[in-house]
């Protein structure tokens, strides 16, 4: 339970059930991470589920690539988009696949929905990358052109109300950027104690993960992008991943993509669970710190006390 | 228990004993009300002086004795930004239930994090050693607290950074 799972449970299970025990009527609005909301619905006939994303930054995804990534994923299931919604994919369930391996990696692929319409900007990268790669690879580092010492563009996607991340493929590089908003202190000072962590980890035990850089203020990349704001407030955070040619290999860069993708939920999860935790120690010593305190009362036993007879004194209100 | 902290507990112990010596004493400003002097503030002969013990210049405590009342403030050891913010939280916590805990202050006094005030009626119900040992225990165990939390807090980020970053190894 430590690491978040790529795919959404709730479609996964609900298209599992459907398949197993055949039609039924569906009418579920599913809320994923980042504002990322699907409709699960059978709007024509109990068979026929009809599957929307409503992403944010849809139009950002689409120009870079979103489409051509979406279509191959679901190629035949594509139906036009449901009013309201971004993208929508149609399953029948009397034209499923006959074996039951093919069935699951249907539903694996559909409750992926979310991660790769995210995806493509992330793949639009890694391809430049190799591109500038094999560029690089015919001139030495003195004589490289402007276009190829320099590296790409840089992708933005706007994928929450204030945060974004930004992507930018080089020759020898990937860089991925997040920036993150820190609601109040002490989500900052979790925050940075949570990412001195992840700058170290490499240096300490993972040599091989991406390299992790943090700071408050925009990194240098960053410079000239519009929307990217400077207050030097400091409760905007960027995290640098740089990505090495090592993750991005082909039978590599899913994965890669799946798991970078989850890491701002990951990291404001565990900040909301240290804080809880922490909560929940203090109201332990909070007890404890009070039966301190009640032991300095004496002990005022009251008895019962009885006459000869047996008869016990009760006091007159 | 390290070297400095005993002498400076033992301090607090005796200063704190020797202080909680209180009567009961009817207010002289106004007729028929009986508050705590050292809050009050009306009559200035009433009030003895503050007395300050401090470890170091973030470890003190400060206690203010008057006739009927004695004011506790005790500034706890904050030594980075996570500690000020673990400290706050906890003594927020705490003043949240001041009321379950008799003795503690809502409001600390300017300076320091957290205060109580011991009143005549107090030590006529309680026990005043018992008093005082809680006070003694509660600097001790709030120090042992705020370090382990901040150990806590460091082994969940590390461990949380190291997960993270294996599958990309």
């Amino acid at each position: 339970m430590l690491l978040l799972d790529y795919q959404n449970v709730l479609i996964e299970s609900i298209l599992k059930d459907r398949f197993a025990q055949g039609p039924g009527s569906i009418d579920q609005v599913v809320s994923d991470f980042d504002g990322v909301t699907f409709h699960i619905s059978t709007p024509e006939t109990k068979s026929k589920i009809l599957i929307s994303i409503s992403v944010k930054c849809f139009p950002e995804l689409v120009q870079y690539g979103a489409q051509a990534v979406l279509e191959r994923e679901y190629g035949p299931f594509i139906v036009a988009p449901e009013n309201g919604y971004d993208f929508s994919v149609q399953v029948d369930l009397e034209a499923l696949p006959e074996d039951q391996e093919a069935q699951d990696d249907l539903i694996r692929r559909i409750s992926l929905l979310k991660r790769n319409a995210m995806a493509a900007p992330f793949e639009q990268a890694f391809d430049e990358f190799q591109h500038l790669q094999a560029e690089a690879s015919k001139y030495t580092s003195e004589q490289a052109p402007q276009g190829v010492r320099e590296g790409g563009e840089v992708r933005a996607i706007h994928y929450r109300e204030e945060e974004a991340i930004y992507i930018k493929a080089s020759h020898d590089r990937v860089t991925v950027i997040f920036s993150t908003v820190f609601r109040e202190e002490t989500d900052r000072i979790f925050g940075k104690v949570f990412l001195q962590e992840f700058v170290d980890a490499r240096r300490r035990a993972i040599q091989n993960a991406p390299q992790v850089l943090f700071q408050n203020k925009p990194p240098l990349e960053l410079q000239g992008i519009p929307g990217v704001n400077d207050s030097g407030s400091g409760d905007i955070g960027y995290i640098t991943f740089v990505l090495f040619p090592r993750h991005l290999t082909n039978q590599r860069r899913a994965e890669v993509i799946s798991h970078i993708q989850t890491f701002r939920d990951y990291f404001h999860y565990h900040i909301k669970a240290s804080k809880a935790f922490i909560h929940s120690r203090m109201r332990r010593r909070t007890a404890d710190f009070l039966q301190v305190l009640r032991r300095a009362r004496p002990e005022t036993e009251e008895k019962e006390r009885k006459t000869a007879s047996g008869r016990t004194f009760k006091v007159q209100g | 228990m390290s070297q400095s902290l005993r002498p400076y507990l033992q301090c607090v112990r005796s200063s704190l004993t020797a202080a909680l010596s209180l009567s009961n004493f009817a207010s002289q400003a106004s007729e028929r009300h009986n508050v705590p002097e050292i809050e009050a503030a009306s009559s200035p002969e009433v009030l003895l002086n503050p007395l300050t013990v401090s470890r170091n210049e973030n470890e003190k405590v400060l206690i203010e004795p008057s006739i009927n009342s004695v004011r506790i403030s005790i500034k706890i050891k904050q030594a980075d930004e996570i500690e000020h913010i673990l400290v706050h939280k906890f003594t927020r916590f705490l003043t949240q239930r001041a009321e379950a805990f008799f003795i503690l202050r809502r409001k600390p006094v300017k300076g320091y994090d957290i205060s109580f005030l011991i009143t005549n009626f107090h030590t006529e119900e309680m026990l005043k050693h018992k008093l005082v040992d809680f006070i003694i225990q509660f600097m001790e165990e709030v120090d042992k607290e705020i370090s382990e939390m901040k150990l806590f807090l460091n082994a969940r980020a590390r461990f949380v950074a190291e997960s993270f970053l294996t599958p990309f190894d």
